[in-house]
């Protein structure tokens, strides 16, 4: 299917815009709304608090919407939906439900080494994990904050110094790994409050933020001060990745919209995308990740798996034949694919296909 | 004791015969008032009757009716299959227009809610830079080229209607046609009518399946729905009257082989007819329809009615044969066999009875209705039918056979004779025993609660409607075992987020149970719609606290809320009805209720055809032992008062319990479930079973005082009324196997159930209860005694 978006009445057009997509207005009015209505009752978030209340155990957890997956050592960690955490010591094999403090959606996690790992999801919220993976603690929550609305990606460039970025414009920093987290928002200049989907560094040039309506924020020293750019797409970016090259770029969206910068965001090159049946591919692009062999795998909706083997300049495209949307994948030490998305995760062969049996 | 009893008889004796012709009149006069009645009995089926009313879970369910009627309610889905390739083709797309317009016109159809990929209201949309975009499936260009089929495609493909309108392999789609119970005549507007379900169900099959498919050879098309199964359900019925007519002809060729009298043949069926033309017409008059279940009645009065007029021509054989007339033949015959017939009658009624105490209305229906059925054979086959014969007398041949039957030696029951024999008695009970007791462990180990089969349990697997079923869910991503629990809030409660949470917990606990396919409420469509409202990322894809963005994403989640926003469903889809996933699902339903409900929020149980099925087998399985007790304990009180005897009340019960056993274990090994339709067969198998024991100890007994030893006394036994008991157990067992051929699963079931327990009755009897005579009562101490027993004469 395409974008899951089955239910929109057609009304949806009246909607006095000014070339605004309806999300702009929705933000728009629960940022209205928030003023209108505070103080936010509190109670649930109170509760919250004092005594965490943990994920539940499931066996299906590993076959629920899975959001991102991140390599802590050899070890393989996934979040998403209803607080779930699995980690897998066999390559996808098998995956073991962490214990979380949360029964949020969780958006993003990454680890800095084989041991300690962060992970953020909605009621903005941080956790961290010290063990790879296996426990989790709770290390920041504002739930009061734009009524609960989520953190949207997570980056430590090291094992003290760490970005969050998140809806409505959130930027958070850290520099103490984790211990104070600091609202950085405003050193971005986002008067609008796009939502800031992605954060990724950029080999021997800095750190990289794409966003809502194409924004796109660059800084080059680590993250104390941030350059707005003009993008190449108008349409929203859902993710940001850097490559083995120098400044390489590669920021990905809606409709399959893909670009590339061979300097740090300065200028932008389109990468053509052919689906299968040699029509454009219109899916949107939701996460990506640098494998270790340097090759880099881009995932969406549609079942959409994407490889490039030259950095980024082409992209061999196959869609899964369920189009099951995907969200994040990461590589396995035989060069196997561990795809997450509304299935959950599934092993698939290097290119994305369907595995044997698996 | 014995004499006033003995008085008693002879005064009813006196009036009756002595005011023959009054009898008559009367009886005629009755007739025809009921046979006028009978004519009016109309089938009726309804849905609230075969549910039990009472039980909380449907008490729930009555009360939020109104605000459930979307909910999958009373539609009907016509999937068009093509049989080759896909359904992007022209003349596939034109055959599923034809369909479309030909439903519009059938009455009672609901023509706004009529949906297509034809309706104007399907619709594809995607995300865009520019926002939302979307349009028609069939766009208004459509012309059915090579270019605008693969325009349909793609617009079917980003329609989301994959796995709803649209079969997941794209080789069939759905024609989805709400119905209006009540519509107004198309003639006159101002008049309303209501749905004929029969008549609705023909018109789809000629107007659209027959149609169709004859015009379109490479289309096939399956139904599926309530009013499509209630139709079926209907012409399975009335199929059953053909049933009768075949009950009729053997019964009368079975009694004519038996008596080789053609006046005491056709008096036997007359009377019997005219007890079912009266049980039919009391029904009527208390204003009882025929359902399927009450259907089985007029054969079991019918069966019944048989047996004891057989008795009756018996006796009078015999009677004849020393007697000078017919009056005086018919005279001594009432005189001696009336009694063992009331008592038989009524531990039949008693048995009846006793299922009063469950609570489904179609139970209850069938206890009333043959009651009064078994009532009236006292009247039309103990009196009116003696009376009868004293006036036309029966066949010399007959007499002349009765005669030379009195003296000549039966080898076969002579040989039967030996189930007496002491040597032979053991065995027959160690035999008896070991079959029970493994009979016993087999049922309790493998015996289920409820209906076992995929799709519509009333229908047979493999009938039409079943394989449309299971077509539909093959291709379709909707299983048709659904339990729906209703989410009470208070009023525009059912948005916030501190509702949706707790129901999405829900949901995630029901995924999280064995037998649950999955689950879907106002909050699946919520999430979707706010990952939409997000341009379709999955980081989104949960339930905001921000109470506009939710009452947004609500907006079109039709029917999974009502209008005030106080009740919401969670529809929770099952792998199939089986009693222990129903009871999963339930209990997990309970388990979170007990820890989230609050004042303003409260999980009901139940609604659903899952729901439903789950509130009947909890009733019937509570019912089911209360039931056997209940019989047991009516049947041995009565016959312990006629034979103030426990040894002669445990002879007789001992044979039908371990029918009842065998009979459970039979259902386990046929894959039959203790369900509404088979629950009342214990009742009414032990309630017919018990007649033979009566008549077969009353007779035995009576040889035993005038001095016989046992065998002896047992061999008189079978000669005089083994053989009509034997007639007798075929006769009923060949009035209800007939059912075995209904179209309708349940009615099938009970038929089955129904013969094996009146044959194993007849053979127990036969074989065991001498056996266990041998054992319990002391010929020695009954030999030249009178008193005692009502029965003694």
């Amino acid at each position: 299917m395409s974008e899951p978006v089955s239910r929109r009445t057609p009304s949806t057009h009246i909607v006095p815009s000014y070339r605004t997509p309806l999300a702009r207005i929705l933000s728009l009015c629960s940022l209205l709304s928030v003023f209108a209505l505070a103080p936010v009752p509190a109670h649930a978030e109170l509760g919250e608090s004092s005594a965490p209340v943990y994920s539940i155990e499931s066996a299906r957890a590993a076959h629920s919407l899975l959001i991102d997956i991140a390599l802590a050592g050899k070890r393989l960690v996934a979040v998403g939906e209803r607080g779930h955490i699995l980690y897998s010591d066999d390559d996808g094999q098998t995956w073991v439900q962490a214990r979380v403090p949360t029964r949020q959606l969780l958006t993003a996690v990454h680890f800095v080494d084989d041991k300690q790992g962060w992970a953020v999801g909605h009621d903005a919220q941080i956790l961290v994990s010290k063990d790879g993976g296996a426990t989790w603690a709770q290390q920041y929550i504002d739930v009061e904050r734009e009524e609960g609305a989520p953190f949207l990606d997570v980056l430590f460039t090291d094992a003290q110094n760490g970005f969050v970025v998140g809806s409505y414009g959130a930027l958070f920093v850290t520099r103490d790994g984790g211990e104070t987290w600091e609202d950085a928002s405003d050193l971005v200049d986002n008067p609008d409050g796009y939502h800031l989907n992605s954060i990724a560094q950029i080999k021997d040039s800095g750190l990289f933020i794409v966003g809502e309506m194409g924004v796109m924020f660059r800084s080059a020293d680590n993250g104390e001060t941030w350059e707005t750019l003009e993008g190449p797409y108008e349409g929203s970016l859902f993710g940001v990745l850097g490559t083995r090259e120098p400044g390489v770029v590669l920021a990905f969206g809606l409709r399959g919209n893909l670009y590339r910068s061979a300097d740090f965001g300065s200028s932008w090159e389109k990468v053509e995308l052919k689906a299968a049946s040699g029509n454009d591919l219109e899916y949107g692009l939701a996460g990506g990740n640098l494998l270790p062999d340097g090759s880099i795998v881009l995932v969406g909706h549609g079942g959409s798996v994407l490889k490039s083997s030259d950095d980024g300049r082409s992209f061999v495209v196959i869609n899964r034949p369920d189009r099951l949307s995907l969200s994040s994948v990461a590589a396995t030490a035989n060069g196997n694919l561990i795809l997450v998305g509304q299935a959950g995760a599934q092993l698939a062969s290097p290119t994305g296909a369907k595995l044997g049996q698996q | 004791m014995t004499n006033h009893h003995q008085d008693k008889a002879t005064f009813l004796e006196r009036l009756i015969f002595n005011n023959r012709p009054v009898v008559i009149a009367l009886c005629l006069l009755v007739s025809v008032f009921l046979f006028y009645q009978a004519l009016q009995v109309r089938p009726s089926t309804s849905f609230e009757k075969m549910i039990p009313l009472h039980h909380p879970f449907i008490e729930n369910m009555m009360e939020h009716r109104n605000d459930l009627a979307n909910l999958g309610g009373n539609t009907i889905r016509i999937a068009v299959e093509a049989k080759d390739g896909d359904i992007f083709t022209k003349e596939y797309m034109e055959t599923l227009r034809q369909v479309h317009d030909e439903v519009f016109y059938i009455p009672g159809v609901d023509r706004s809610g009529l949906k297509s990929l034809w309706s104007p209201s399907i619709r594809w949309t995607e995300v865009t830079e520019e926002g939302f975009s979307g349009g028609e499936v069939i766009p208004q260009t459509y012309d059915g080229s090579e270019a605008s089929l693969e325009e349909l495609r793609n617009n079917v493909l980003k329609s989301g209607q994959i796995g709803r309108l649209v079969a997941n392999n794209f080789k069939s789609s759905i024609v989805d046609v709400p119905l209006l119970e009540v519509y107004p005549d198309p003639e006159d507007q101002g008049r309303l009518l209501n749905l004929d379900y029969r008549e609705f169900s023909h018109q789809l099959e000629e107007k659209i399946r027959d149609k169709y498919q004859a015009q379109n050879p490479n289309v096939q098309i399956h139904i599926v729905g309530f009013a499509k199964k209630v139709g079926d359900l209907i012409d399975g019925l009335l199929m059953v009257v053909g049933f009768f007519g075949i009950c009729f002809v053997t019964t009368m060729i079975l009694l004519y082989l038996f008596t080789w009298c053609v006046r005491s043949t056709i008096s036997v069926l007359i009377t019997t007819l005219v007890a079912v033309i009266w049980q039919l017409g009391l029904v009527n008059l208390i204003g009882y329809g025929l359902d399927p279940y009450s259907m089985l009645v007029p054969f079991l009065v019918f069966a019944i009615g048989i047996s004891h007029g057989v008795q009756k021509i018996n006796g009078i054989a015999l009677q004849s044969s020393d007697a000078d007339n017919a009056l005086t033949a018919a005279r001594r015959t009432f005189r001696q066999l009336f009694l063992p017939g009331m008592i038989a009658i009524l531990a039949d009624a008693v048995g009846f009875i006793t299922l009063l105490i469950i609570d489904i209305g179609v139970i209850r229906e069938l206890a009333v209705a043959a009651s009064i059925g078994v009532a009236v054979i006292v009247f039309t086959n103990l009196i009116l039918l003696p009376v009868a014969i004293s006036y036309i007398g029966i066949s010399k041949r007959a007499i002349e056979r009765s005669k030379r039957d009195a003296h000549r030696d039966h080898p076969f029951w002579r040989l039967m004779s030996n189930f007496a024999h002491p040597a032979v008695a053991p065995l027959s009970v160690v035999i008896a025993l070991a079959l029970g007791i493994s009979g016993f462990f087999y049922q309790k180990a493998n015996l289920q609660i409820g209906d076992l089969d995929q799709g519509a349990p009333e229908l047979r697997p493999d009938s039409r409607y079943n394989q449309d079923n299971d077509f539909i869910i093959r291709n379709y991503s909707t299983s048709s075992d659904v339990l729906v629990v209703m989410v009470k809030t208070a009023a525009e409660g059912c948005s916030v987020y501190d509702t949706m949470e707790p129901i999405d917990r829900l949901m995630w606990k029901m995924n999280n149970t064995e037998g649950v396919q999955s689950a879907i409420s106002l909050v699946t469509v919520s999430k979707q719609m706010i990952k939409g409202m997000n341009e379709g990322s999955l980081k989104w894809e949960a339930l905001s606290r921000n109470k506009d963005v939710l009452n947004n994403s609500i907006a079109r989640a039709e029917g999974l809320y009502n209008t005030d926003c106080s009740l919401a469903p969670v529809l929770v889809f099952l792998n199939d009805h089986k009693a222990e996933t129903l009871k999963r699902a339930v209990k997990a339903v309970e388990e979170f209720a007990a820890e989230n409900n609050r004042d303003d929020l409260q999980f009901l149980l139940a609604a659903g055809n899952a729901g439903i099925e789950a509130a009947t087998n909890e009733v019937i399985a509570t019912s089911e032992l209360t039931i056997l007790i209940l019989v047991y304990i009516c049947v041995g009180g009565m016959c312990l008062i006629t034979f103030r005897s426990v040894a002669a009340t445990i002879c007789i019960l001992i044979p039908l319990i371990l029918t009842s056993i065998l009979g459970n274990a039979l259902m386990a090994f046929l894959g039959i479930g203790v369900k509404v339709a088979t629950l009342p067969v214990v009742a009414l198998g032990v309630g017919i079973g018990v007649d033979y024991g009566i008549y077969i100890y009353s007779r035995l007994e009576s040889f035993l005082r005038a001095g016989l030893p046992l065998q002896e006394a047992y061999y008189e036994t079978l000669k005089s009324t083994g053989r009509a008991v034997l007639f007798t157990g075929l006769c009923l067992a060949l009035g209800v196997a007939t059912w075995i051929f209904s179209a309708i699963k349940f009615q099938a079931d009970m038929g089955l159930m129904l013969t094996f327990m009146f044959l194993l009755n007849m053979w127990g009897a036969l074989w065991l209860l001498p056996a266990l005579a041998r054992f319990l009562i002391r010929p020695e101490k009954l030999a030249g005694k009178v008193g005692g027993s009502l029965l003694a004469h």
